[in-house]
Formats: structure tokens, sequence, C-alpha cells
């Protein structure tokens, strides 16, 4: 399980986090969603210390990590891993050589054999085929396959997902949701989805956190959000340009 | 001055200072793979030998060719130019220039290149793998500078001497031969010169690097990054450059001339 206790966030005089506290539990999909500049990517990057809060506390399993030194957090790395919005595979490295960094750094294993466990997980993406491609010679949907391959390398309980579908096509959007839906099936992991696609929301969420203004607006099922009535949820379910959501 | 500006100013050197310490002591913990550190030593050196050669050649010329302007109207005579200015090449006017050269150059791409990765995650990403920013992108560099700004040292040195030699040639009928001559460069201006190619080395990429991971809030945001390296690194390498000629002065003539 993990909490976030009361949670304040500023970059300089911007207000971006102002007192929120989540607790996900195991083994769900849980959507952290918002407008885009509500905080929803900066929330989740305290997790894995990524940012550090201004004040409040971060539990993780128990364990209050709030103090945690990048030390701690590259331990805590190999358990809750992290999937950015841009993909960022390194394109200096093939597919294969990317999905192998982790496990090198992460386990200490050499080139060789951490290329041969970096296989068997493009393998669980479908993307073993295209293993010795350069990132740029892959469209975006694929890359982010392959993004989510490097982050499964360690067999993490938790994993972060930063707008996953943004930017992808219909179709690519759907493999990755159904991608997300099935590693937390067949796994068990707990998959922390920060987005504002609705379509995905409603495709695979099991619990759903909205953040607005620096706080917790809603935080409940799919069906508790729709049927919310709560102006501001509802203008977002409804995409509409008029109403009480400010730009 | 502000207080703004002081306050940024203080920030920044013990921004830089904070990231060079680190960089030493994680290059002293565990050196980094040879592949990288020569692939970054050609980037920084190889790629850089064409420029260097270029603009230290047009400088020597300029020096050479002013200098011998004074001296034709003062003194009438212009053999000891090759002799005279040799030294001040060797020990302050090679290092500074192939300094700010390597700045403008070299820490720029470096700014540039690790900014991007800052705003596009993927530093974020190379944190998540265990592969700390310092380690995988700041020792390489740092290694390379220190490596080869010295022998860019020695290539634009010869360039702008050489360059001297054809325009005081050229310009004033001075002979060849004339201008060859090495008896007023001293081991100690030598030593002065290595010095600070060494520290200009290691100083450049550590600050284009601290320049380039406080980038924030995209394509703006490499663009202000690779500014503020220029003017930091340029800064630097006058700065030292005093500083490292200061001491070897005191250390040279005891502060007495």
């Amino acid at each position: 399980m993990i909490e976030f206790i009361d949670i304040h966030k500023a970059f300089g005089a911007q207000r971006v986090l102002d007192g929120v506290s989540i607790t996900v539990s195991t083994g769900r999909i849980v959507f952290i969603i918002g407008k885009s500049g509500a905080g929803k990517s900066v929330l989740v990057k305290h997790l894995v210390g990524l940012i550090r809060q201004d004040s409040g506390r971060i539990r993780f399993e128990g364990e209050d990590i709030t103090d945690f030194t990048e030390a701690q957090f590259f331990a805590l790395r190999k358990r809750c891993a992290m999937v950015f919005q841009h993909s960022t595979l390194f394109d200096s490295m093939t597919l294969l050589e990317n999905v192998a960094l982790p496990i090198r750094k992460h386990l200490g294993l050499k080139q060789p054999e951490a290329l041969a466990a970096a296989r068997e997980k493009l393998a669980l993406v479908n993307m073993d085929t295209m293993a010795d491609r350069w990132p740029a010679e892959v469209g975006d949907g694929l890359r982010k396959r392959v993004a989510i391959a490097r982050a499964l390398t360690l067999s993490p309980e938790y994993v972060v997902f930063d707008e996953p579908t943004t930017g992808l096509d219909p179709v690519n959007a759907v493999r990755v949701d159904r991608l997300i839906r099935e590693m937390s099936d067949r796994t068990g992991v707990t998959s922390i989805v920060v987005s504002h696609d609705l379509r995905s929301i409603f495709g695979i969420a099991d619990r759903i956190v909205m953040l607005y203004q620096g706080r917790v607006r809603l935080d409940g099922t799919r069906g508790e959000f729709l049927a919310s009535e709560d102006p501001v949820v509802r203008q977002f379910v409804r995409g509409e340009v008029e109403g009480p959501m400010e730009l | 001055m502000s207080v703004g500006l002081i306050r940024f100013a203080v920030d920044e050197v013990r921004g830089i200072v904070e990231l060079g310490v680190r960089t030493a002591h994680a290059t002293v913990r565990r050196r980094p793979p040879p592949g990288v550190v020569l692939r970054q030593a050609f980037e920084i050196g190889n790629r850089s030998v064409f420029f260097i050669l270029v603009t230290l050649g047009f400088l020597g010329a300029i020096l050479n060719f002013q200098t011998g302007f004074q001296a034709k109207r003062i003194f009438g005579d212009t053999s000891l130019m090759g002799a005279a200015t040799l030294p001040i090449l060797v020990r302050q006017l090679g290092p500074t220039l192939v300094g700010l050269m390597v700045a403008i150059r070299v820490g720029t791409g470096i700014a540039a290149e690790i900014g991007s990765m800052v705003v596009t995650e993927q530093v974020d990403a190379l944190r998540m793998s265990n592969a700390g920013p310092i380690d995988y992108l700041v020792k390489p560099r740092v290694l390379a500078g220190t490596l080869m700004v010295p022998v860019l040292w020695v290539l634009g040195t010869a360039s702008a001497w050489v360059a001297g030699m054809w325009i005081t040639h050229a310009a004033f009928q001075t002979n060849p031969e004339t201008y060859i001559n090495f008896d007023l460069v001293r081991a100690a201006d030598v030593f002065e010169g290595f010095v600070k190619v060494v520290v200009f080395g290691y100083v450049i990429p550590v600050i284009a690097a601290h320049s380039g991971l406080k980038a924030r809030g995209g394509s703006e945001g490499v663009g202000r990054a690779t500014t503020q390296s220029v003017v930091n690194a340029s800064l630097a390498v006058i700065m030292l450059d005093l500083v490292i000629g200061g001491v070897a002065f005191a250390l040279r003539f005891g502060g007495g001339g």
C-alpha cells in the first residue's frame, strides 16, 4: 500500500499540490486524473524520489520514505518502476540495450546476461523481433511498449504510468491500455496511471482520483465518477468548454 | 548589482563547485568505461580541432600583426617577434583562447544535450534505471575534457604561432628563421599554461553539465541553459586565468617582480 499524506509542493510562486492525501491499495489500477497542469505527474514523481515535496509524508508498504536519500530511492525503484510520458528511450542504444540498462545497473549483471534477460522482457510485449532496432526506427506505440518492457524488467510490485496513451493513435492507445490491464491481471502488479484520456479512464480504471487546484476533488470508482453531481467533475467527464473549471 | 543577481551568482557558484566535487568523488570511486570516455574525447577533442586551429590561427596572426606594427613604429625592428610572443601564447593567450573556444563549441553542446535529456525526462529515466546522471553523463565528459583540452592547447598555440610567423614575414619581411626563437620560453611558462588548460578542461564540462541539469520547461529552458553555460564557462575561464596566473607570478617572482 502507498500513502500520500498531506503533500504540498510549489515551484517558485506556483503552488502545484496543496495538501493531497491519497491511499493506493495493492493489485489495483488507480487513475490520477485532472486537466493539464493539475499536478498529476508531479504527485507521482514524489513516490520514486524524482521530486521532493515541500511538506507532507509518503509511506511505501508502511515504511516512511519521505526523507529517503537518492541511494535509498535506488533500492525502492526496483520495486516501483515508472513509464514516462515520452517513453524516454535512449537514442544511442538499441531497443534491447534500453531494456537491458536497468537490469545491468540494478542487478549488477554483465552485459550478455542482461541482454538475454532483456530479450525475454521484450517478448512479454511482443517486441522481441524488433530488439535490435533503434528507437528512432519505430513508431510511438512501439516505443511505448518497449518503455513498458523496460519498466517490467525488475518485476516491480508497482508501476507508475505517466500519460501512457498521450500522443498515440486510438488503436495503439487501446493496445497500451490492454497491456496495462493484462499486466495487472497476470502479475498482480499495482498500476498508478496519470491520464486525462477519458477512453482509458473508463476502459481500465479500478479507481479514479481527480486532482483540481492542487487538491483531491474526487476519489472513487468509475460508477461514482460518472454519477458525480460535482460541476467540475461533470465538466471534465463531458469535455465541455463552458463550466466552472478554470483554464 | 541587485540582491537577486548576487544570490543567483552565489547559488550558481555553489552548485557548480558541488557538482565538481561530486564528479571528482565519483571518478575516484569508480572510473567510467574507457570506451565511453574515448567517445566523448572524440566529440570534445577531435571535432574541435578544425575550429581551434582556425580561430587560434587568425588570433595569432592578429596578435603578431598588431604587436609587430607597434614594434616597427617604436623600435623599427621586428626580429624578436617570435621569441616575444611565444611565452605569451604558451602561458596566457593559448590557454585562455582555447578555454573560451571550448566553452563556446563544447560547453554549449554539453549543456544542450543534457538539458534536452532533462526536459524530455531521459535523466529521470536514467535515475529510475539506477544510472545516476553524474556517473552516466557528467563523469565521462569531464574526464574527456581534462584529457583533450591540453591537446587542443598544444595544437591551438602552434597554429597561432605559425600564423604569426606567416603574417610577420608577409607584413614586416621578418625571416622565419629569425622568428623561430625559443630563447624566452621557460619551463615555468609551459607548466603554468598546462595547469590552466587542465583546470579549464575539468571546469568547462562541469559548468556546462550544471547548466544542462538545471534546464526546465521545454526547448526554451534548453536555450536558457545553453546561454547560461556560455556565460558561466567564459567567466570561469577568465577568472581562473587571472587566479592561476597570479599564483604562478607570486611563486616565480615572490610577488616582487
